[in-house]
C-alpha cells in the first residue's frame, strides 16, 4: 500500500500539487486524469522520489522506489543505444537478470536497432517492456496508450488486467477515457495541482459525461465555427 | 547567414554565463586554459602535433553530426549552406591554426585546415542506422555509447603499438595508452537523465562503485593487448608502464565522480578548472578525488532516495 498525506509541492512560488490525501492499495489499479498542467507528472514524479515535496508519502517497502516501474510520458534515450541494450541497463539497474530477452519482447520490437531510431510508440513499448522485465511490484504509467497502435493498446489492457490478478498496484494516467474506464478500479479526476473527485467503477459512466461538460462546457461555441 | 552567426554568438555566450561567469571573464578564461593545456602538451609530449590534430579534428567533427546538417540543409540554400559549413569549420580550427603557427608548424596549420575543408565537401551525414557492435554491449551505456561514437580510435591505437615495437619506441606506446585513456575519459564527460540513475536499487555508495568498476574493467580490457605487448618487448619499462596505467585509471575515477558531484545538472565550471588543474599538477587529485567523491554521495543521495 502507498499512501499519501497532505502531499503539496512548489516550483518556486507557483504551486503545483496541493495537500493531496491518496491510497493506493495492492490488486488495484487507478486512474488518474485531468488536463495538461493539472500536476498528474508532478504527482507520479513526487512517488517515485524524483522530486522533492511537502508531506508525507509512506509505503510497504522501506525504498519504494525500488519496487517502482515508472513509464516517463516521453522516455528518455540515448542516441546510440540498441533496443536490447536499454532493456539491459533499466534490469541491471535493479538487478535483474534477463537471460533470453528476444523471447520476452512482446510487442516484436527490432530490439537490435537504435532504440532513438524508433517512432513514438515503438519508444513507448520498448520503455514499458523494460519496467516489465525488472519485476516491479508497483507501477506508474504516464500515458501508457500514448501514440501506441490498437494492437499494442489491447496488449498493455491485457498486462494491467494481469497485474491486478498477481497484487501489484498500477497507477496510470490518460487522456483517453475508455481505456481507463476498461481497467481501472478507481479514477481520481485532479485540477490545478488538487484531486477534485474521486469515482469508483460504479460512476464511470457518469464521470465521462461530466468530464466533458466540465472540460469542454462552452469553450468551443467561442470559436463561432461556420 | 549573418543572423545564423550572431545566434551562435549568443548561445555561446549563453553557455558561459550558464557556468556562472560572467562574459568577458569567462572568454578569458576560455583562451588561458586553451593557451596553458596546448603550451603544456607541446612542452611533455613528443607527439603533440598529432594529438593536436586530432583535438582540432574532433572539435570540427562536431559540427558534422547528420541531424545537424540536415537541419541547416532544410534551413539555407545549397550555396549558403557550403559556405556557412566552410566558415564554421574554419572558425573552430582558427584557434589551432593560429597556436599551430605560433609553433611554427606551417605545413599542419595548412593540412588542419584542408581537413576542415574535406569535412565541408564530403557528406558524412548518413542515415544509415546500422547497429555498430561492441564487446561493451553487457553493462550499458557509457562504454557502449562512447565505443560506437569513437571505434576508430582503438585500431588507431593498436597501430601506434604496433609502430612502437616495430621502431623501438616505448613512448609511442604509452601514447596508445593515453589516447586510449582521454578516449574513455570522455566518455563521461556528458550527465545522462535522472531516470537512469533513479532506476538503481543500489545506495550512492554502491552506484559510484559499480560505474567505476565497470569503467576500470571495460578500460583495463581495452588497453589490455597494448598492455601485453609493450610488457613483452620493452619488459625493463613495465614499472612506467604500469604508472601511466594506473594514472590513467585515476583520472577516469576522478572524471565519474566529477560527473555526479553536480548531479542532475552537468559539470560546472569551477570542476572544469579542477579537473585542468589537476593535469597540470597530478598529485593534487589526491585532494579532488575525494571531495568529488563526499559531493557525488550528497547529490546521488537524494536521487537514490538513500
Amino acid at each position: 500500500m502507498i499512501k499519501i498525506k497532505k502531499l503539496s509541492k512548489f516550483y518556486g512560488k507557483k504551486q503545483v500539487l496541493n495537500s493531496i490525501n491518496l491510497e493506493f492499495k495492492k490488486g488495484k489499479i487507478y486512474g488518474i486524469v485531468g488536463e495538461n498542467g493539472a500536476g498528474k507528472t508532478t504527482l507520479f514524479r513526487c512517488i517515485s522520489g524524483l522530486e522533492n515535496y511537502k508531506g508525507h508519502i509512506s509505503s510497504d517497502y522501506t525504498k519504494l522506489k525500488d519496487h517502482l516501474g515508472l513509464l516517463l510520458t516521453e522516455p528518455f534515450f540515448f542516441s546510440k543505444i540498441t533496443g536490447k541494450e536499454y532493456i539491459r541497463l533499466l534490469t541491471n539497474a535493479r538487478q535483474t537478470e534477463v537471460i533470453n530477452i528476444e523471447d520476452k519482447n512482446i510487442f516484436d520490437l527490432p530490439l537490435n536497432q537504435y532504440a532513438s531510431t524508433y517512432s513514438t510508440g515503438m519508444k513507448k513499448k520498448l520503455a514499458l517492456t523494460a519496467i516489465l522485465l525488472q519485476e516491479n511490484n508497483v507501477f506508474i504509467l504516464d500515458e501508457p496508450f500514448n501514440g501506441v497502435d490498437i494492437q499494442s493498446n489491447l496488449i498493455i489492457t491485457e498486462i494491467i488486467e494481469r497485474f491486478k490478478k498477481l497484487e501489484k498496484t498500477v497507477i496510470i494516467s490518460s487522456h483517453i477515457f475508455s481505456t481507463l474506464a476498461n481497467t481501472c478500479d478507481e479514477i481520481y479526476l485532479m485540477k490545478n495541482g488538487e484531486i477534485i473527485k474521486k469515482v469508483e467503477q460504479e460512476g464511470f459512466n457518469n464521470l465521462e459525461k461530466e468530464m466533458k461538460e466540465f472540460i469542454v462546457g462552452n469553450r468551443i461555441d467561442k470559436l463561432e465555427l461556420k | 547567414m549573418k543572423q545564423y552567426f550572431q545566434l551562435q554568438f549568443k548561445i555561446l555566450n549563453r553557455k558561459i554565463t550558464d557556468f556562472g561567469f560572467p562574459l568577458l571573464l569567462g572568454y578569458i578564461l576560455i583562451l588561458l586554459v586553451f593557451i596553458l593545456l596546448s603550451k603544456y602538451l607541446f612542452k611533455n609530449t613528443e607527439f603533440a602535433i598529432y594529438a593536436y590534430g586530432l583535438i582540432a579534428l574532433s572539435f570540427v567533427s562536431k559540427l558534422n553530426e547528420p541531424k545537424r546538417n540536415d537541419f541547416l540543409k532544410s534551413v539555407f540554400k545549397k550555396n549558403t549552406y557550403k559556405k556557412l559549413r566552410l566558415i564554421e569549420n574554419f572558425i573552430y580550427c582558427l584557434p589551432f591554426t593560429i597556436f599551430l603557427l605560433y609553433e611554427k608548424q606551417f605545413m599542419f596549420s595548412i593540412i588542419l585546415n584542408l581537413f576542415a575543408i574535406i569535412f565541408t565537401l564530403f557528406n558524412f551525414s548518413t542515415n544509415v542506422n546500422a547497429t555498430i557492435p561492441t564487446p561493451f554491449s553487457k553493462k550499458p551505456f557509457e562504454f557502449t555509447i562512447g565505443f560506437r561514437r569513437t571505434f576508430y580510435i582503438f585500431p588507431i591505437a593498436y597501430f601506434l603499438t604496433y609502430i612502437s615495437v616495430t621502431v623501438e619506441n616505448f613512448n609511442l606506446g604509452v601514447f596508445s595508452i593515453l589516447l586510449i585513456g582521454i578516449t574513455c575519459f570522455s566518455y563521461y564527460s556528458k550527465i545522462e537523465n535522472e531516470y537512469f540513475v533513479w532506476n538503481y536499487n543500489l545506495s550512492s555508495k554502491e552506484f559510484l562503485i559499480e560505474k567505476t568498476k565497470t569503467c576500470l574493467i571495460y578500460f583495463s580490457l581495452s588497453c589490455l593487448p597494448i598492455i601485453i605487448t609493450l610488457a613483452v618487448y620493452f619488459l625493463n619499462e613495465i614499472d612506467i608502464l604500469i604508472l601511466f596505467f594506473l594514472v590513467c585509471c585515476t583520472y577516469l575515477t576522478t572524471i565519474i565522480f566529477a560527473k555526479y558531484s553536480s548531479f542532475p545538472n552537468e559539470m560546472n565550471m569551477s570542476h572544469v578548472i579542477l579537473i585542468t588543474t589537476s593535469f597540470l599538477f597530478p598529485p593534487i587529485l589526491l585532494i579532488f578525488i575525494p571531495l568529488f567523491y563526499s559531493q557525488s554521495i550528497k547529490k546521488l543521495n537524494i536521487v537514490l532516495n538513500d
